[in-house]
C-alpha cells in the first residue's frame, strides 16, 4: 500500500470519525451560542472545564480500552473507583493520605486479580465475571460506609488531599512547546519516510496534528490557560499507554491476544499473563480514578460513581474500539469520552434541557458503532474484490474505487 | 416405495466442474439398494466430499443423471433432498446443543406446540427401531460425540429419511462408541430396510460392516463392488491407484546425519488423545507422519511443541531438554504450523508483517522492546520474496490472502528466529497446486539447510514425496515406521487404516471389477 493509499485510509471515516464528530459538535456549539448571543463556547475556561469533567471517564476509559484490546471486558471499573475512594477517605484520618492513597490503589489491585483470575483460570466469561464484581464491590463500598457519606476530618489530610487533586498547572507554555515540537518532530519523521521510501507508518501523521492542535488550543487559550491535575494525570496516562502499545513488544502482543488467542499462544506468548496484566490495569486505573473523585470532595457517599462503567465503555466504543479484541486507540477513547461530555456541557450552556440528553448520547454511541460497523464491512468487501484480482460487477467496481485509485 | 429391482439410488455419469474451472467429480457412477450398507472410500481430494455435497443437495452436479426411486430427479436445494428422503450425517453434527434430545430430534416438525405428548411416543417408537435407547430429556450439550451421531441418526429417521448418507461418523469416536455406530447401522440396514451410504478412512470398519463398496480416485468411481469379493489389499490398491508416481524422486536428497539423533521424543503422551511415543529424528531429516482424522496426529506435534498443557514425557533437542512451554520450546528452535491456519496460525487483522515477526519480535526489536518497522518489512518482505507470496504489500491484513497464500504466511514467520525443527500440520492441505509446489519445495530447502521437519499429511503420496522416513499413526500411537522408499501409499493406507498384519507389496486384482472409466 503507498503513503498516499494508506493516508487515505487513516483519514477515512472509520478511522477518523470520532475525531470528526467532536470537531464538527465543538463547531455547531459555538455557532449555536454565538448566534443565542451566549459568551465564547469555545472560551479557555469552558474548554478545560470540559476536560477536567471527562479526565476520571478518560483515564478508565484508557484502561477500559486496552482491556478491551484483549478481548476481554471489564464492567466493574465504576464500583471499583467507589472503592477506592471510600477507603481513602475511610483511612485517610487514621494513616494519613500517601498511606491511604496507597491502600486504595492495592485495594483496587485486588479486585483486578481477582477479576482476571477467575476469567483466565475459571474460564468464565468476562462479562458475567465483572457483572458480579460490579454488584459485589459495590456491596462492599455500603458495607464500609455504612450506607452514609464518609467525610475526611482532618485538616492536613485534605490540604494534602486538595493539593493531590485540585492543583492547577499553567499550561501555556508548556502546550506550546511540546506542540511545536510534537509536530516539528513528527514532520522530520515523515519526510525521514520519504527519504528511506520505506513503508508508511502512519502515526506521524497523527502525532503532527496532535502537535499543530495542541499549539493551536494554547493560542487559543491565550496565556492564561491552567488546567487542574487530573487533565495532566489523564494526558500522562494516555500518552504513555500510547507509547507502550504503538512502539513496543508488549503493545504489539497485546493486540495479537485479543486478535486470536491461539495463534499467539502458539507464536510463544504467554497469553493469560497479557490478559491478567490488563485486568490489572483496569482496575488499578479504576481505583486511581476513585482516589481523585475522593480528593475531589473531600468526602464520598455509597452511590458515588453509579453507572459510570457504561460512560466508560460508550467513550470507547465512541473511539472505534471493538469489542471482539485485536483493535482499538486510547486516544481515541479519549477524544470519545471529550466528546461525551462536550455534549453534556453544550447541553447545560445551551439549556437546552437535560431531558432530551440521554437521547441525543444513546444515538449518537448507535451511529458511531453503525459507521464502524459498516465502514468495516465495506473495507472487507473492497479487499476481496482486489484480492481475486476481479471486479465483475459495477458495484464491486465502485465500492473498489477509492482505494483503487490510489494505489 | 421403492420398487424391487431398482437401486434407491442411482447416480450416472455425475460430474462437477466448479466455476473457478476445478473439476472435483469426472464421472461417478454409484447404485445404492435399500437394505444395504454402502461404503464409500477415497483418498484426500478424489472427491468424497464433493459428492456428499451433491447427494446432499448443497451443490448441483454439472452433468449427468441422479436417479432416485427409478425416476430421474433434478434436485437443486437441501430442502428438497430432505424432502424426498435423503439424510445427510455431516461430520460436525449441526445439533442445537442447549434442547434437549427429544427437541433435536423433532426439530424439522412444523407443529406449534415445542413438546407434544405425541413425540414423546413417536420418539420411543423411534429409538426402538434403531435399538438404541437414549434418555429423550439429557441436553444435547452433554452428550458424548459418539451420542450425538445417534441423535442426528434419530433425526434423520424422524424426518422421514429412507437414505442415510453418513460421512466419517466414526472418525472423533471412541473405539465402544464406534461399535454402538456399527450396530445400529447394521441394524438400519437389515431390519429397517434403509439404505445407508457410510464413508470412512478405516479399512478394516469398511470390510466389517458394509455390503457393497465404491472407491473413489481422481474424481472417478474406479471400482464398485460387494465387500466380500474384497480384502484390504484390493481396496487400498484401488483407493492408491498405481503405479504411484512420485511428485519427484525421494532419493535425490542425501544430507540426512544419521550420527547423532536431533531430536529425541521419549515417551511422550497425553491423557485420551496420545499415547506414549517415542521417536527420533536426525539432522536434515525429514520424518513424514502418516494418520487419518482423529489419530492422534495433531496432538503429537502440539505435545512436541509443548503447547499441550496436560501432556508428559520429554522431549530433547540438540541435547538440550526442551522446557515446559511454548516459548521454551519456540526458544529453543521449534516452529509449529498449525492446521488451522486462520483459527491458530496467524491473526487474521494482522497485516502479513505484523503476523510473520511476531514468535520472534524481540528479535526485531531495539533493546528488545521497540520493534524497528523498517527491519520488520525487510523481513516480511524478503519473506514474500521468497515463498512466492502473491500479493499487493505486504502492508495489508492478512485475512485479503487466498488459503494458499496466507498458508505461506504462516509458515514464513518462523524462518527467520533460528529455527531448527519445523512441525509442519497439513501445510499442503486445501491450497492450489501452485503454492504447494512453493511449499514442498521450502520444506526440503529446510531439511537441505541442516533443519529437520515433520511433516503431517493426510495426502500420503506427498508423504512418500517428500519424507525420508514415514510413521504411521493411529487411534493416537505410532503404529509403524517405514522407510520411504520402502513403503508404498497403498501399505501406508492399510498401516493408517488399522491394519497391522499381513501387509504385503503387490496388490491381488483376481476378485476386483476392472476400473469403470479410464483415468485420464
Amino acid at each position: 500500500m503507498t503513503t498516499r493509499a494508506a493516508l487515505i485510509r487513516y483519514l477515512s471515516l472509520r478511522e477518523a470519525g470520532v475525531y470528526y464528530a467532536f470537531l464538527l459538535l465543538l463547531a455547531v456549539l459555538a455557532i449555536a451560542s454565538a448566534m443565542d448571543g451566549r459568551p465564547n463556547y469555545l472560551s479557555a475556561t469552558n474548554l478545560t472545564n470540559i476536560l477536567d469533567q471527562a479526565s476520571l471517564v478518560g483515564i478508565m476509559g484508557v484502561a477500559m480500552t486496552v482491556i478491551l484490546i484483549t478481548g476481554n471486558f471489564d464492567l466493574s471499573v465504576a464500583s471499583v473507583a467507589a472503592l477506592a475512594a471510600a477507603i481513602l477517605v475511610g483511612t485517610t484520618d487514621i494513616i494519613g493520605f500517601w498511606p491511604a492513597l496507597v491502600a486504595a490503589l492495592a485495594a483496587a489491585a485486588c479486585v483486578g486479580l481477582l477479576n482476571g483470575i477467575i476469567v483466565q483460570f475459571l474460564g468464565i466469561n468476562a462479562f458475567i465475571v465483572t457483572l458480579g464484581t460490579l454488584t459485589a464491590i459495590r456491596g462492599l463500598v455500603l458495607i464500609i460506609t455504612d450506607g452514609r457519606s464518609l467525610m475526611v476530618q482532618n485538616p492536613d489530610a485534605l490540604i494534602a488531599m486538595t493539593n493531590f487533586e485540585s492543583g492547577r498547572v499553567d499550561l501555556y507554555w508548556p502546550l506550546l512547546t511540546a506542540g511545536v515540537l510534537l509536530a516539528l518532530t513528527s514532520i522530520v519523521a515523515i519526510l525521514r519516510h520519504r527519504v528511506m521510501r520505506s513503508l508508511p507508518a502512519m502515526w506521524p501523521f497523527g502525532t503532527a496534528a496532535t502537535g499543530i492542535a495542541m499549539a493551536g488550543l494554547a493560542l487559543l487559550a491565550g496565556p492564561t490557560l491552567s488546567v487542574a491535575n487530573p487533565v495532566i494525570y489523564l494526558f500522562a496516562f494516555a500518552f504513555l499507554a500510547w507509547l507502550v502499545l504503538t512502539f513496543t513488544t508488549v503493545g504489539r502482543r497485546l493486540y495479537a491476544v485479543g486478535g486470536n488467542a491461539e495463534a499467539a499462544r502458539l507464536s510463544g506468548i504467554n497469553v493469560n499473563a497479557y490478559k491478567l496484566g490488563a485486568f490489572l490495569l483496569c482496575s488499578v486505573a479504576a481505583g486511581f480514578a476513585g482516589v481523585l473523585f475522593g480528593c475531589r470532595f473531600g468526602a464520598v457517599n455509597p452511590t458515588a460513581l453509579q453507572g459510570g462503567e457504561l460512560t466508560v465503555i460508550a467513550a470507547a466504543i465512541l473511539g472505534g474500539t471493538s469489542l471482539f479484541g485485536g483493535a482499538g486507540s486510547v486516544v481515541k477513547t479519549v477524544i470519545g469520552a471529550l466528546l461525551l461530555f462536550t455534549l453534556t456541557n453544550g447541553f447545560n450552556i445551551l439549556n437546552l434541557g437535560a431531558n432530551y440528553q440521554g437521547v441525543i448520547e444513546g444515538t449518537v454511541i448507535i451511529v458511531a458503532a453503525a459507521i464502524y460497523t459498516v465502514g468495516g464491512k465495506r473495507r472487507h468487501a473492497t479487499g476481496r474484490n482486489k484480492a481475486s484480482g476481479r471486479a465483475t460487477t459495477e458495484k464491486a467496481a465502485i465500492s473498489a474505487t477509492p482505494t483503487e485509485d490510489a494505489i | 416405495m421403492t420398487k424391487p429391482g431398482v437401486p434407491i439410488l442411482e447416480l450416472v455419469g455425475v460430474e462437477k466442474v466448479f466455476p473457478n474451472g476445478t473439476c472435483a467429480l469426472r464421472g461417478v457412477d454409484l447404485a445404492v439398494w435399500s437394505g444395504k450398507v454402502h461404503g464409500l472410500l477415497g483418498a484426500n481430494g478424489a472427491g468424497k466430499s464433493t459428492l456428499i455435497k451433491v447427494l446432499s443437495g448443497a451443490i448441483p452436479a454439472s452433468k449427468g443423471a441422479v436417479i432416485w426411486r427409478g425416476s430421474r430427479v433434478n434436485w437443486s436445494t437441501p430442502a428438497e433432498v430432505k424432502a424426498a428422503g435423503i439424510a445427510t450425517l455431516h461430520q460436525h453434527i449441526p445439533l442445537v446443543p442447549t434442547l434437549s434430545v427429544l427437541e433435536n430430534v423433532f426439530l424439522g416438525d412444523h407443529g406449534i406446540w415445542r413438546c407434544s405428548p405425541v413425540d414423546g411416543a413417536r420418539f420411543d417408537q423411534l429409538t426402538a427401531s434403531i435399538g438404541y435407547d437414549i434418555d429423550p430429556y439429557a441436553l444435547v450439550a452433554d452428550l458424548s460425540i459418539g451420542q450425538r451421531q445417534m441423535v442426528a441418526i434419530l433425526q434423520a429417521l424422524a424426518a422421514g429419511a429412507d437414505l442415510i448418507v453418513m460421512d466419517e461418523p466414526t472418525a472423533s469416536l471412541a473405539s465402544e462408541e464406534r461399535e454402538v455406530v456399527y450396530r445400529v447401522v447394521r441394524h438400519l440396514a437389515a431390519s429397517e430396510g434403509k439404505a445407508v451410504v457410510f464413508v470412512s478412512h478405516f479399512l478394516d470398519e469398511i470390510i466389517a460392516l458394509t455390503d457393497e463398496v465404491t472407491i473413489l480416485r481422481d474424481g472417478t468411481s474406479v471400482l464398485h463392488a460387494r465387500t466380500k469379493d474384497l480384502d484390504e489389499e484390493n481396496i487400498a490398491t484401488a483407493i492408491a491407484g498405481q503405479p504411484v508416481v512420485s511428485l519427484s524422486p525421494p532419493d535425490t536428497r542425501v544430507s540426512v546425519f544419521r550420527d547423532e539423533p536431533f531430536l529425541v521424543v521419549d515417551e511422550l503422551s497425553s491423557p485420551d488423545t496420545l499415547a506414549p511415543c517415542s521417536f527420533k529424528v536426525f539432522r536434515g531429516e525429514i520424518v513424514g507422519v502418516a494418520g487419518f482424522l482423529g489419530s492422534g496426529r495433531s496432538e503429537l506435534l502440539h505435545a512436541i511443541f509443548r503447547a499441550d498443557p496436560h501432556a508428559a514425557g520429554s522431549v530433547r533437542l540438540c541435547g538440550t531438554q526442551v522446557g515446559n512451554s511454548v516459548s521454551a520450546a519456540i526458544h529453543a528452535g521449534i516452529a509449529l504450523v498449525p492446521e488451522d491456519r486462520m483459527r491458530q496460525g496467524l491473526v487474521p487483522d494482522f497485516e502479513l508483517w505484523k503476523n510473520m515477526t511476531l514468535p520472534h519480535l524481540q528479535n526485531v526489536a531495539r533493546a528488545g522492546v521497540f520493534p524497528v518497522r523498517a527491519r520488520e518489512f525487510e523481513w516480511a518482505q524478503e519473506a514474500v520474496r521468497r515463498l512466492s507470496v502473491r500479493t499487493i504489500s505486504v502492508d495489508i491484513p492478512v485475512s485479503e490472502l487466498s488459503g494458499g497464500n496466507a498458508q505461506k504466511i504462516a509458515i514464513a514467520k518462523w524462518l527467520f528466529g533460528g529455527t531448527r525443527l519445523f512441525l509442519l500440520d497439513e501445510p499442503t492441505a486445501g491450497i492450489d497446486v501452485g503454492a504447494r509446489a512453493n511449499i514442498l519445495q521450502l520444506v526440503r530447502e529446510i531439511a537441505a539447510s541442516g533443519s529437520a521437519v515433520i511433516l503431517v499429511s493426510s495426502d500420503f503420496e506427498e508423504l512418500l514425496s517428500v519424507s525420508d522416513r514415514v510413521v504411521v499413526m493411529h487411534k493416537g500411537r505410532i503404529v509403524a515406521e517405514r522407510h520411504a522408499h520402502e513403503t508404498s501409499e497403498h501399505e501406508l493406507i492399510l498401516l493408517s487404516g488399522g491394519v497391522t498384519s499381513a501387509v504385503r507389496h503387490q496388490p491381488a486384482t483376481s476378485c476386483i471389477q476392472q476400473p469403470t472409466r479410464e483415468i485420464p
